[in-house]
């Protein structure tokens, strides 16, 4: 058996590269989405980019950048439940000189660290979409310039006054996505709130944010509940899942489906008469609040503890109108950044 | 067939003095080189100038921190792999280990507010996961694959069970500072991979274990043959691999702030890739502890440039699989 003698000297020979390196300390930015102009650099690192919803929120990003001739760098996670792998994101991107970063964390806890080492350099973040949790923020120090995001709660309160106005009486069961989830629970609770004394609400469940697992759920609740009048989904994957449960089960005219996101195949679905309505959020305009007030941050201008983000209603009506202007926003929303 | 004395003395030779040894050629020097094992060091120092010379700030203190912090986790996971891996093993549940003990951390932690307690708690997990996957593949004489395989499945539906499918938050001093305090760059969660990392090397290379673990990865028969015990020393293998991903679980919490019952493949994948790059023969029978470590800090190297570079998060994957490819193909010339 041989000790493998070669492999330290090579690997001492990498260490020694390494504390040589030690030396230089000139941080140069990498390369990103870059546009001409413009002091500020900015790094944005969102969630994964194999769901609609954050590709809208970086193509946010990279026009609101273009736009303002802001230099800026998108990276995201592999997925969803990558969160060390966003953390790593995070801190490579920390080692250079962008003067803002907009964050949009898989957890609550996952970038603290991160954001740790560019709190201590004065460094703005702005938080998007899903909040850095307050208690392990103050724990290590990290200060937020602000946080841009949906009102949860007032989305499902839109839903839940939408379904009253569609339906007017009778029971209505709710899909979830994770049980315990901090997003679903809001957006269930405002529905809830919205529709007390006006609908029987008989069942809530969880799907786990799929459409499949949503489409076998209903199929159960609408057997169990025959006289079923509408179902609120906490997002559009779950809520096209459930259109066509109530199309297997040849219910299409008598039950109503509203969900929440507003992304392309949903507007599709409600213009095509099939999805009821889809109370649109716009991770688009997020993405460009959050370059817009990482601007402001970086030039010193205080800004508001919380930008609420935009929210609509999209029924048949207007779904039109919604498709023609997506991802983008189809009405005029009150920026208080402009 | 010859019948020269090969002990005579050559012409042009003073007789009694043996004749000069025939100067190695180039290439039976480069032949005597185990490519393998200095694949991933020599790919890590290429990697380092590379991308230095384009970036000057990438060997920038700061980044090297950075790059260390990101492969802490890994480098623990590598170093339980090598030892399954040496007996001609595979443990495809580490990362589903490393969950599940995480969230036995989580748990012990929300309930008893002790962390010395929760990393206790964490740490036995992980062995006890290990020990479980020796005894079925020793004992039960069921493959190595299939074992972890299930247990992969086995420890993540667990931990979702355990976890109710939810988060919970571990916010504590001590796990914070291990992951942001330390020596300048090195923090405590790095120094504790390279303890690990050293006591690993001693442990392979310096005790009759590492020898009876290296036998038994070349040949069961006939390490039995020779007195080994080589059931015990598989669980052995197996038990090391789950302590390892007990560790990585407590370097994982501090690091993320939270135990989460995702599933965290991405580590299972990594891990087999390091040791792979650090050629670790997957036949069992030889391994080395530097090299996978080496395998471990230039995939994070890897993408840590990739991202500096601003290149797109869908291409990393694909530089990393061209990369291990790349290494098990330079393994070839060595069997």
């Amino acid at each position: 058996m041989r000790t493998p003698h070669r492999s330290l000297v090579a690997l001492a020979l990498g260490g020694s590269l390494v504390l040589a390196g030690c030396g230089s300390s000139s941080d140069d930015g990498g390369s990103g989405s870059t546009a001409s102009g413009g002091d500020t650099k900015v790094a944005a690192v969102i969630k994964g980019l194999d769901n609609p919803f954050f590709q809208a929120m970086e193509q946010g990003i990279d026009e609101q950048a273009d736009q303002d001739g802001v230099d800026a760098t998108v990276q995201a996670a592999q997925s969803i439940t990558d969160t060390t792998g966003q953390s790593d994101k995070l801190t490579a991107l920390a080692q250079q000189d962008y003067g803002c970063f907009v964050v949009n964390p898989i957890s609550g806890s996952n970038l603290v660290n991160g954001l740790a080492r560019i709190s201590a350099s004065d460094t703005p973040v702005v938080n998007i979409d899903s909040p850095v949790d307050a208690d392990a923020a103050e724990e290590a120090g990290v200060d937020i310039a602000t946080y841009i995001g949906t009102d949860n709660t007032e989305a499902g309160g839109k839903a839940g006054d939408e379904m009253v106005e569609a339906v007017s009486s009778g029971k209505v069961a709710l899909v979830g996505g994770i049980s315990g989830d901090v997003t679903s629970n809001a957006r269930l609770d405002g529905f809830t709130q919205a529709v007390d004394g006006k609908l029987d609400v008989v069942q809530t469940v969880a799907a786990d944010w799929e459409r499949q697992k949503a489409l076998t759920a209903a199929t159960t609740l609408m057997q169990d509940n025959p006289d079923l009048k509408g179902f609120f989904a906490a997002n559009d994957d779950m809520g096209l899942g459930i259109v066509q449960a109530v199309k297997n089960a040849g219910k299409a005219d008598s039950i109503t489906v509203i969900s929440v996101d507003g992304n392309k195949d949903a507007l599709q679905s409600v213009k095509d008469g099939d999805l009821h309505a889809t109370v649109a959020q716009y991770p688009y305009a997020i993405g460009q609040l959050g370059v817009q007030a990482c601007e402001k941050a970086a030039a010193g201008d205080d800004l508001p503890a919380e930008i609420v983000s935009p929210t609509a209603v999209v029924t048949s009506g207007v779904a039109d109108q919604a498709l023609a202007k997506f991802p983008a926003p189809f009405e005029s929303f009150d920026n208080p950044l402009d | 067939m010859s019948t020269t004395d090969p002990t005579a003395p050559r012409a042009g030779t003073e007789p009694g003095v043996a004749p000069p040894a025939p100067r190695p050629t180039a290439r039976q020097r480069l032949g005597s080189v185990a490519w393998p094992e200095v694949a991933a060091p020599a790919a890590l120092v290429l990697l380092l100038v590379g991308f230095g010379i384009a970036d000057p700030g990438f060997l920038a203190t700061g980044n090297l921190g950075a790059m260390l912090q990101a492969a802490a986790i890994l480098m623990v996971l590598v170093l339980g792999q090598t030892f399954v891996v040496a007996t001609a093993g595979i443990d495809l549940s580490v990362a589903s280990t490393m969950t599940l003990s995480a969230i036995a951390l989580g748990e012990t932690y929300s309930r008893t507010s002790s962390i010395l307690l929760a990393v206790v708690v964490a740490l036995v997990t992980g062995v006890a996961v290990g020990v479980l996957n020796g005894l079925l593949i020793t004992k039960g004489r069921i493959t190595d694959f299939i074992v972890t395989l299930g247990m992969l499945s086995a420890a993540s539906g667990l931990a979702l069970i355990v976890a109710d499918g939810k988060p919970t938050q571990v916010i504590d001093r001590f796990l914070l500072d291990l992951t942001v305090r330390g020596f300048g760059i090195v923090t405590w969660a790095v120094l504790l991979a390279l303890v690990l990392t050293v006591l690993a090397h001693l442990l392979l290379f310096r005790t009759s274990f590492g020898t009876h673990l290296l036998a038994v990865g070349g040949s069961v028969r006939a390490a039995r043959a020779s007195g080994v015990r080589t059931d015990r020393v598989k669980i052995a293998a197996y038990a090391l691999s789950g302590s390892c991903a007990g560790t990585a679980a407590v370097l994982l919490v501090g690091r993320v702030g939270a135990s989460e019952p995702a599933s965290n493949t991405s580590f299972l994948l990594n891990s087999v890739a390091a040791v792979v790059l650090g050629g670790v023969s997957l036949f069992g029978g030889r391994a080395t502890i530097v090299s996978p470590i080496a395998g471990a800090l230039l995939l994070t190297a890897l993408v840590n440039g990739l991202t500096r570079f601003g290149l797109s998060e869908f291409y990393q994957p694909l530089a990393v699989g061209v990369v291990v490819i790349a290494a098990a193909f330079l393994a070839r010339f060595d069997r």
